[in-house]
């Protein structure tokens, strides 16, 4: 349960603070670092007028599913230390692997796609086949540079991936640089900002799967984007930079890994679909080839 | 008469009888049908273990039949897809005509199936398959359309196999004199080298093309689509298995005698590989439902053949789960095209919109069993998926879990296509006189797909048969070790617990599905329909189109675009186009110009008289 406060109250912070760095570089003012809180407290308090029925409820439902079991999954902090953190922050580790992972995260914008489509507003489908169709597209380098792993250190838990970077010393994203860079370029995609945020663009499809709801919707689902974005940082730092022995270091590197796609995105334009889906089946693909055979030969 | 006999010549008697009564009274030929299925049914589950023997002497032949562990799997999801399926049948061939043979070839479908799996050699073992070929053309062609594009197709790739396998049943018996399977095993180390290599590869022809390997595909898509929805359920969800079974036996037995079986292996899991990708990919750009299943099955079926090919027990184990998850969620599938199909009268697409209010129970059906296609947890296609994985990574087959993992991941456009262009999307006035289907269709449909929820989260319960069946084909057991009551070990120490997660989950989507719901009860939220949407703050009028259909997945055909270009078919069809040109040449020395007869006549004898030395001398 903490870890879910936890996952909230840093996601919603990432994601007030991002919107000032963009409004910044923008050459903007841009709203308070707290901004999202507000956002989200508005959104609760609101009654929606209408709904299109029942899967239009458990659209939101789904997506808050696949965030919380997710971060269940996720080790937060490095288990083992005796400091209080690791007593509130235990969730349940060695329950999954990195396997289950990839598949639950799919689990979420499925159903919200589902909730989505019963609207029957046609921008929240194109925007839904948009977002699947690039999934494909960064799947293919993620799942290079996670199977590089796999087998260089012949084990799919996270738990022993931070093991393994305890003991040796070194971070995994120097071991194996090439699926760190194919997990990076993966990244991109999986955050959806530019130049991959076609899926919900805003003035083209009325911001895609979200188009038709409001209050208690968009609660969940902004809620559920904020935990979601917080356990993909928390498993990229697992995996690449050694995990976290506390809460201030664990906010400092996914800080530090935020800033790679939301700096990149910031300056750039937006892709269209084929162009992104093509993209990912090109050179991340060919980095992730160079992690398998490095993960072979070393 | 002992049991399997018996239970053989009920179902064949039972087709009989169905169809003579059809023709006295509908009702008559119903009940009777439900007889013929069921009565059996029971007598087979109830009276029948495995090692049970029977001999018949026919000819002077003699056939024996026999039920082994890795039968007695297969069986459970012939003879329990096949009392599904045939309760579904009744209500959906009311009214409609040809009920008469529908009947007849499904239960010789079934029979003949029972039978494969219960040959122990090779002659009764070919009767079988044939009569399950000829039972399946006759029901793809049961409505007498498209005739000659789908159902000779289908006829020709099924002959090639058949033959291919006489031919390799032949060459046994001449080799080692007997027509028993066992013997065949037994004894393939005596047979000569280049035998060795040609028999696995004829019998994977026969196998291959049943199950829809690829390159002997192309019958499926049209056959699956062409036949009637009750009984694709049971010819994609039953039938294709049969090819797995024999892919099994063959793989198990006699290429892991040969030296050079790991190339073979290797042939075959590839081809399974691609199978399961290329299919994927067709299956997005389909537009009619019954196209898009049958695509997928061909998919899927490629994630078996992987499975059995690398051949590993967990290889084996997680390929021999994903049979019967399979023909539990594809029989369901169909059976949701089906409905659909008799309550709207289309399956295209792009014609039937937003059913999702009218047929509830139609779509939680549709969910959970696309949902288990997906392989999300917790549904049982997950545990397949992932051991499958597992599988392939600790054999070092690295390439080919990244085609698997993308196959799996292009599965989910496919299966959100379906789902939104059955249920989601706008209502059209059209079709706002449907309802839901009739009960004895919804009940089948929702056991199967709460089937596959139920194994997802206790897989042990088709693991114990599963692990007979390997024990039976040599390989140790693997409880213990890759299993144990809910916990999926992987070999390098880490586990899946499937029940805490099963409860994590439902317990968090309870408890936002309350919250949402409650604060909506009391605010008195109203429903309004799909055309009260927002669109840049004006509603839209009655006669907007705001229907998403065409071009769904336009972005992802356009990137792999250069992939649709290439289709297996055109091969076929341009060898097909050859040979008739070479059969127009041919066709010439039939004039019908008497005096050209004549001329053959005089340059044969002179070729006699000139050569008469070298032939006669």
């Amino acid at each position: 349960m903490a870890t879910f406060v936890l996952a909230f109250v840093v996601g919603m912070t990432y994601g007030g603070i991002v919107r000032k760095v963009t409004a910044r570089v923008h050459n903007r003012v841009g709203p308070p670092f707290y901004q999202n809180f507000i956002d989200a407290f508005k959104l609760y308090s609101k009654t929606s007028a209408i709904h299109h029925g029942a899967m239009h409820y458990l659209g939101p439902a789904f997506l808050m599913v696949s965030s919380i079991v997710s971060l269940m999954i996720v080790p937060v902090l490095i288990p083992g230390g005796d400091s209080w953190y690791n007593t509130w922050f235990n969730n349940m580790n060695g329950g999954g692997d990195l396997v289950f992972l990839i598949y639950i995260m799919t689990f979420g914008p499925l159903g919200m796609a589902m909730g989505a489509g019963q609207t029957g507003n046609p921008n929240s489908s194109i925007g839904v086949t948009r977002g699947l169709s690039q999934m494909v597209g960064f799947e293919i380098p993620w799942v290079m540079a996670l199977v590089a792993l796999m087998l260089q250190y012949q084990t799919t838990s996270i738990l022993d991936f931070i093991n393994i970077q305890q003991q040796t010393g070194t971070w995994l994203m120097f071991s194996n640089p090439f699926a760190f860079i194919a997990a990076v370029l993966a990244m991109l995609g999986m955050f959806r900002y530019s130049p991959f945020d076609i899926v919900g663009a805003p003035s083209e499809l009325a911001s895609g799967p979200v188009s038709e709801n409001g209050g208690k919707f968009l609660f969940t689902m902004m809620s559920s984007g904020s935990v979601f974005s917080f356990v993909k940082l928390t498993l990229y730092v697992d995996i690449f930079m050694g995990g976290a022995e506390n809460l201030v270091i664990l906010v400092i590197k996914t800080f530090a890994l935020y800033m790679i796609p939301v700096l990149y995105g910031i300056v750039s334009p937006r892709y269209r679909t084929e162009q992104a889906v093509r993209f990912f089946w090109g050179w991340p693909t060919f980095i992730g080839l160079l992690a398998i055979l490095y993960a072979v030969i070393f | 008469m002992d049991m399997l006999t018996l239970i053989l010549v009920i179902f064949l008697g039972g087709a009989i009888v169905t169809w003579l009564g059809n023709k006295v009274n509908t009702v008559v030929g119903d009940l009777l049908f439900l007889a013929a299925i069921i009565i059996p049914a029971g007598m087979f589950f109830t009276g029948i273990s495995a090692g049970t023997f029977t001999s018949l002497n026919v000819l002077g032949l003699s056939l024996t039949w026999g039920l082994s562990p890795l039968s007695y799997l297969f069986s459970l999801i012939v003879v329990g897809l096949g009392i599904l399926a045939a309760i579904y049948a009744v209500p959906f061939m009311n009214g409609k005509d040809k009920k008469g043979a529908f009947y007849f070839n499904f239960i010789l479908s079934i029979m003949s199936m029972l039978g494969i799996l219960v040959s122990k050699d090779w002659i009764s073992f070919f009767i079988f398959w044939e009569i399950m070929t000829w039972s399946s053309y006759l029901m793809v062609i049961i409505n007498g359309k498209e005739v000659q594009k789908v159902g000779i197709k289908y006829f020709v790739f099924s002959a090639i196999g058949a033959y291919a396998m006489l031919m390799a049943m032949v060459i046994l018996n001449s080799q080692l004199g007997s027509f028993m399977l066992a013997d065949s095993f037994n004894n393939f180390q005596h047979l000569s080298s280049f035998n060795q290599i040609l028999i696995p590869i004829l019998l994977l022809v026969a196998f291959g093309v049943k199950s829809a390997m690829m390159p002997l595909h192309v019958w499926a898509p049209g056959a699956y689509g062409n036949a009637p929805m009750a009984y694709t359920s049971v010819f994609s969800g039953a039938l294709s298995k049969m090819g797995i079974y024999g892919m099994v036996l063959v793989m198990v037995t006699m290429i892991s005698q040969l030296p050079d079986g790991s190339m073979f292996r290797n042939v075959i899991a590839w081809l399974g590989g691609f199978t399961a990708a290329a299919a994927t990919l067709w299956a997005i750009t389909q537009d009619d439902g019954k196209k898009l299943l049958a695509w997928s099955s061909v998919g899927q079926m490629g994630y078996i053949i992987v499975g059995v090919a690398i051949g590993t027990p967990l290889a084996m184990l997680a390929a021999l789960f994903l049979v019967v998850v399979h023909a539990m969620f594809k029989g369901s599938l169909f059976m949701v095209v089906g409905a659909i199909e008799k309550q709207t009268g289309t399956t295209d697409f792009k014609e039937v919109n937003g059913l999702i209010r009218k047929m509830p129970l139609t779509f939680i059906s549709a969910l959970i069993s696309i949902i288990a296609l997906a392989g999300i947890p917790p549904l049982a296609g997950f545990v397949s998926k992932w051991m499958l994985y597992e599988a392939l990574i600790q054999n070092h087959n690295y390439i080919l879990v990244i085609l698997l993992f993308f196959a799996s991941t292009a599965g989910f456009l496919y299966s959100y296509k379906f789902l939104h262009g059955y249920f989601l999307g706008q209502e059209e006035p059209e079709w706002d006189h449907v309802k839901e289907a009739p009960i004895g269709m919804v009940v089948p449909m929702l056991i199967l797909a709460l089937g596959t929820f139920v194994l997802g989260t206790w897989p042990q319960l088709l693991f114990k048969p599963i692990d007979a069946a390997l024990q039976y084909a040599g390989y140790t057991s693997t409880n213990g070790s890759l299993w144990a009551d809910s916990v999926l070990f992987s070999q390098w120490g880490d586990v899946v617990m499937l029940q805490p997660i099963l409860y994590a989950i439902i317990a968090v989507f309870v408890f936002f599905a309350i919250f949402l719901f409650i604060k909506g009860k009391k605010g008195s939220t109203r429903y309004v329909s799909t055309k009260d949407i927002s669109t840049s703050g004006e509603i839209p009028k009655e006669w907007e189109n705001l229907t998403f259909k065409v071009n769904f997945m336009q972005p992802f055909e356009r990137a792999i675009e250069p992939f649709l270009k290439r289709q297996i078919d055109k091969y076929y069809t341009a060898f097909g186009k050859g040979l008739e040109a070479l059969f127009e040449f041919t066709r010439r020395i039939y004039t019908g110009n008497g005096q050209t007869y004549a001329i053959y006549a005089v340059i044969f004898l002179a070729l006699l008289l000139l050569f008469k030395n070298n032939l006669f001398g």
